[in-house]
């Protein structure tokens, strides 16, 4: 029996070789495997042998049987694969044509570098809060250790409302995000870490200017906060969004609010920071971030805290230039941004 | 504000022999950000002295000459069209390779050896703002002439010929460092970064005292602390010598004649502005500053008349206004040709006053862009000294008066306590006491102490915040050129730091308590709404929060709904939107005939008037679908609603027929109009535009808006979800269809259907059908009806019975006929 078992699996193999198509194919399955087929015949016997034996005899059928199906397997897909006609072969597609969508939504650059900074913030515990865009006076100067004859307190600067003025000044939009600053201090006990990203307003608008833009904040205040937490979180930013190999210096600048200041450079990604070359994008091999600093002293107290107790460092800068930094894009005309001409919204 | 700096005007006061790369890193890195640098050597390439031997006609052109000229290593022809291109002239010539800008426009170009009209050129003749001297006098169609600045051998480069070799820096100054847009001002930074010496300012010695000659009466003491001048006779006005309009020029100053010249070279040297008057123009001998008289006049240096106002400071004499203070002179009072005697004015103004007397007559100088940051008082006679020096030297002059000088109260340094161990902490890094001295020292801060902390201080001058010391002082004598700008203790950190330099600070992160601030619910649900909405095929815009008042008007607002900008930019930009619709259906339609169907949506806040207080700006949500088929784009708007509801978590939304159509009737489509409510919130509309809308915003496509515009929709936003078990039992499904009257609204049958049976889980409508073999005003509606018990398998039987009761409350209560 064991011999026939062996013999049938080479007839099995050998008729297998010759097969040409599927119909030759089912038949060769009906005459080994099928009901009436050539294995089950050859094992009606094996219930008489004795109990040794028939199990023997009912392991090697088995393994047997598993050898002739996935041979059958192997030589059907074979077929299908292979022979014109065949069922893939009728089901062949154009797998170059462009592929098809559920209708393709946008969101605007802006949201997407905001919700960026976001998250790149949100995993070093800045949490995001709103503030006005519409302030008093008060919050966007003079808590800002900004005194009244500030040139940024003119009219051909800020934009002021046409309403009447409160007990904290006049109301003004607000010039950059540096409002937050005050608010949040003066309603929370720190530590603080937040960042407030929101619509800025200036008085300008050209090809590399627009009267509406956005702006980030970050600010920490806790105890013993210093300059080289600053450059910390600096550096994390910059080499989180813009990418590991970019480098950051800060360069001593001046803001009324913050003492010292800086200006944030970051290395340029089109020259990757070649200071004696002639790049198109930057100055020098270094592109301006923006600005940031230690709060100064005055603000702290202005947000109800003990500068002697507390110190922090505050940033911040545009949205949109952020953005077409990292792109290593000119906008030739930034205005594009906001006058919601389809073509270019539906490219983001 | 930037400066132009020449290398070799700041090594007359620096002594160092950094390279120019070397001292332009070093500055940077202290806060004098050199943005660009121009070596001249490199731009003058290739452009040398040439002698022209012989000029010929040009045998093709009658306006162009060929120049036989010695250029050094030969004599070349070179074809000219300068109209005073003569023989035994010394001129410029750019060589092959060498770059000029024609004309004095566009970009640089490189030369190359061309044939002009048939001649062969072997170079250019080169005009005065071809080499980039644009502001040198120059005519029309001239070569620039310069037998009379130098005797160099042709073939000379024009670097070396007109001692051009040179670096100039372009810096960055911040706008509280006035003291650094002076070459003095970068050489003393230069100081401290190189550590190698500073030369000194000139002194007034020597002068006669007691020998006024004028009067100076300053009226306005607060406005103007100090005023000096000093009259200089037998003047003999010309041009400068080359060097001094050379050392203008790389400075971006026009020369002008000798004495305007020193004028605007020692304001650029040591950045104190001065002002020359003709003394035989001045009425009286006498100097009056004061405010001036509504609607005075005068014509400025520019050429134009001004009108002031009579909170406008102006200098006079005993007759006229002669200049506006710390602006610009007088043209009838200016130095000419036939000038003899000039007194020169040396004085500090109040910054604010300066600039907005500068913006209110739109009238800008280089010396009001240092007036209006705030100059010290004691910066006035080091420049005055340093003019006299030259006027001297360069025009014959002599001093005729001793320096006359009216100063409202004597100067007195600003004086600060200063402890290091606060200066440590808030840098983050250890330096000894002994190396931020030092520092400061290198500044020209000088520096007593240490003091300790029991002791009192001899003479504590100013208040210190947030540095107040604890352990151990010192006391800080602010050097005049500084007076301005260091306000308080902790300044003195950044000048430590900033020398110490920020390269050398390690990065730290923070480390500290866990903060409790939540984030803002409106942030968080608010980028949901945009990726859901982004998921289903909507494309965001977002527009200027400003809009005109046509597009207020069009949206049929009042204006006092809206707040109103005092000084908006143009009449685009007046309003601050307090709507979201306006600027969405300006977008469909800037966008229409490009695009004629699209799905847009912009999520912003508006700003609503309030009185007595800030405007509130609550966040809207405006969605539009635009296309041709209102009905279809109602659906799709409303669909994006649901999914959008779905996907922020709020259950208990539905849609009403207008509650009051009366409000939004003129914004609506009445038949296609309902009011979104959230459980028995209101917080928006649906609907398609009016005709109104459709006319006042020139669209031509069907428009349907979401407008939510109610606070209640972020606030019921949430991520929290709840699940229902899963059914132990199967459904059992039946199909129904019938034809009913269109205005039976498919809610309102879903509603009654449920009541109807128990067992009925859920109903599905599949397809409304109107058209052919469906009478006209009716539809036809086809349900999947879902069966389901939670206790037992349902038995084919009793769900029959159930769609039977379904059935008939459909022909009874809805008048429906059944098609199956």
């Amino acid at each position: 029996m064991k011999i026939e078992l062996e013999q049938l699996k080479k007839d099995f193999e050998n008729t297998l070789r010759d097969v040409k198509d599927h119909v030759a194919l089912e038949e060769v399955k009906n005459e080994f495997l099928g009901r009436k087929g050539k294995l089950k015949t050859l094992l009606k016997d094996v219930a008489t042998l004795a109990d040794e034996e028939r199990k023997a005899i009912g392991k090697l059928a088995n393994e047997i049987k598993d050898a002739l199906e996935t041979a059958y397997g192997q030589k059907e897909s074979e077929l299908d694969m292979r022979h014109p006609g065949s069922r893939l072969d009728q089901e062949w597609i154009d797998v170059t044509e462009p592929g098809k969508f559920p209708s393709e939504g946008h969101l605007h650059p802006v949201t997407q570098a905001i919700s960026e900074i976001t998250d790149i913030f949100a995993r070093v515990g800045f949490t995001s809060v709103r503030a006005p865009e519409i302030d008093w006076d008060y919050y966007v100067f003079e808590s800002l250790n900004m005194p009244k004859d500030h040139p940024a307190r003119d009219d051909w600067e800020t934009f002021f409302v046409d309403l009447p003025e409160g007990k904290k000044g006049k109301i003004v939009l607000t010039p950059h995000t540096s409002n937050s600053q005050v608010r949040v201090m003066e309603t929370t006990k720190p530590p603080i870490r937040i960042i407030n990203i929101n619509r800025t307003y200036r008085r300008q608008i050209d090809i590399s200017h627009i009267p509406m833009f956005h702006q980030f904040e970050g600010l920490m205040i806790d105890k013993n906060i210093s300059v080289v937490h600053l450059k910390g979180i600096l550096d994390y930013f910059a080499k989180t969004f813009f990418g590991p190999n970019r480098r950051t210096r800060l360069r001593p600048h001046h803001f009324r609010f913050t003492e010292p200041s800086f200006e944030v450079d970051i290395t340029c990604g089109v020259c990757g920071g070649n200071e004696n070359g002639n790049c198109r994008l930057c100055k020098g091999g270094w592109l301006e971030l923006g600005g940031a600093g230690m709060v100064h002293p005055n603000v702290i107290k202005a947000g109800g805290h003990d500068p002697e107790v507390y110190s922090g460092f505050a940033f911040g800068w545009g949205v949109e230039r952020t953005l077409m930094m990292r792109e290593g894009i000119k906008i030739d005309d930034i205005r594009v941004l906001y006058k919601n001409d389809l073509r270019f919204v539906k490219q983001f | 504000m930037n400066i132009l700096t020449s290398y070799n005007w700041i090594k007359e006061y620096l002594d160092t022999d950094l390279s120019p790369e070397e001292f332009a890193k070093k500055t940077t890195a202290v806060g004098n950000s050199v943005e660009r640098m121009d070596q001249l050597s490199e731009r003058f390439e290739k452009i040398v002295v040439g002698f022209v031997k012989e000029v010929k006609p040009h045998p093709n052109a009658d306006k162009l000459k060929i120049a036989l000229t010695d250029v050094g290593h030969g004599t070349v022809e070179i074809v000219c069209g300068g109209v005073n291109l003569s023989q035994g002239q010394r001129v410029v010539v750019g060589l092959p390779g060498a770059k000029v800008k024609w004309h004095g426009e566009g970009d640089l170009v490189e030369l190359a050896k061309t044939k002009i009209r048939g001649v062969e050129s072997h170079g250019m003749i080169c005009a005065v703002e071809e080499i980039g001297f644009e502001k040198l006098p120059h005519g029309y169609h001239e070569i620039w002439d310069i037998t009379e600045l130098t005797s160099a051998k042709p073939g000379t480069s024009i670097a070396k010929a007109l001692e051009l070799d040179d670096t100039i820096f372009d810096i960055e100054v911040t706008s509280n460092r006035v003291d650094c847009m002076s070459i003095v001002g970068q050489a003393r930074e230069g100081a401290v970064v190189t550590e190698q010496g500073l030369k000194g300012l000139k002194g007034l010695k020597g002068l006669k005292e007691d020998d006024d000659r004028f009067t100076i009466e300053v009226k306005e003491p607060r406005l103007c602390p100090k005023y000096s001048a000093i009259l200089i006779e037998n003047v003999k006005v010309g041009p400068s010598p080359w060097w001094l309009q050379k050392r203008l020029l790389l400075a971006g100053h026009r020369p002008i004649n000798n004495v305007v010249d020193i004028t605007n070279y020692v304001l650029h040297e040591y950045g104190q502005p001065l002002h020359a008057f003709d003394a035989d123009k001045l009425d009286g001998e006498k100097i009056i500053v004061r405010k001036a008289k509504k609607g005075e006049k005068m014509k400025a240096l520019d050429g134009k008349d001004y009108e002031f106002s009579d909170d406008m400071l102006v200098i006079a004499d005993a007759k006229k206004v002669v200049a506006v203070a710390g602006v610009m002179g007088g043209e009838a009072t200016a130095t000419t040709e036939n000038t003899t005697r000039v007194l020169i004015e040396s004085a500090t103004f109040d910054p604010v006053s300066v600039r907005r007397t500068a913006r209110a007559l739109n009238l800008y100088s280089d010396s009001q862009l240092l007036f209006e940051k705030g100059l010290s008082t004691e910066s006035t006679e080091p420049a005055l000294a340093r003019a006299v020096e030259l006027i001297t030297e360069l025009t014959g002059g002599k001093t005729a008066s001793s320096v006359m000088t009216e100063q409202a109260k004597s100067y007195e340094s600003r004086v600060f306590d200063f402890d290091p161990q606060k200066a440590r902490a808030l840098m983050g890094i250890e330096m000894e006491d002994k190396k931020m001295v030092e520092i400061l020292e290198r500044l020209g801060f000088v520096v007593k102490g240490p003091f300790d902390s029991g002791q009192l201080l001899p003479e504590l001058v100013e208040g210190v915040t947030g540095l107040r010391s604890v352990n151990k002082y010192f006391q800080i004598t602010v050097p005049y050129w500084r007076d301005h700008d260091i306000e308080a203790s902790v300044d003195f950190v950044e000048e430590i730091a900033r020398v110490y330099g920020y390269a050398n600070f390690p990065s730290v992160f923070p480390a500290g308590e866990i903060q409790l601030i939540q984030e803002d619910q409106a942030i968080k649900f608010q980028r949901r709404t945009k990726e859901v909405l982004k998921g289903a095929g909507f494309t965001e815009i977002y527009s200027y929060s400003f809009i005109s008042e046509k597009q207020l008007t069009a949206y049929g607002m009042k204006k006092d709904y809206a707040v109103f900008l005092r000084n908006p930019l143009s009449s685009e930009f007046e309003f601050m939107r307090p709507s979201l619709v306006p600027s969405m259906l300006t977008t469909v339609e800037q966008n229409q005939h490009r695009f004629p169907e699209a799905d847009l949506f912009e999520i912003a806040p508006v700003y609503i008037p309030k009185k007595g207080n800030l405007p509130d700006e609550p966040l809207h949500l405006v969605i539009a679908c635009y296309g041709k088929d209102g009905r279809e784009l109602f659906l799709r708007a409303k669909g994006a609603l649901a999914r959008l509801m779905r996907e922020l978590g709020i259950n208990d939304w539905s849609l009403e027929r207008s509650r009051d159509p009366a409000d939004y009737i003129a914004h609506y489509h009445d038949g296609r109009l309902a009011a979104i409510y959230i459980g028995k919130n209101y917080v928006g509309e649906i609907g398609q535009v009016s005709d109104m809308f459709v006319k006042n915003f020139g669209l031509d496509p069907v428009c349907v808006l979401i407008d939510i515009h109610e606070p209640e929709f972020f606030s019921k936003c949430t991520s929290i979800k709840s699940f229902k078990q899963l059914p132990q039992f199967p459904e059992v499904k039946r199909d129904l269809a019938f034809v009913l009257d269109e205005r039976s609204e498919y809610e309102t049958i879903e509603e009654k259907l449920g009541k109807t049976s128990t067992l009925l889980e859920r109903i599905e409508l599949f397809d409304v059908y109107r058209g052919k073999g469906v009478e006209e005003g009716k539809k036809s509606l086809a349900i999947h009806l879902s069966f389901r018990s939670d206790e037992r398998t349902l038995e084919s039987k009793e769900v029959d019975q159930e769609v039977e009761k379904i059935r008939h409350v459909l022909e009874e209560e809805f008048h429906a006929i059944l098609r199956s």
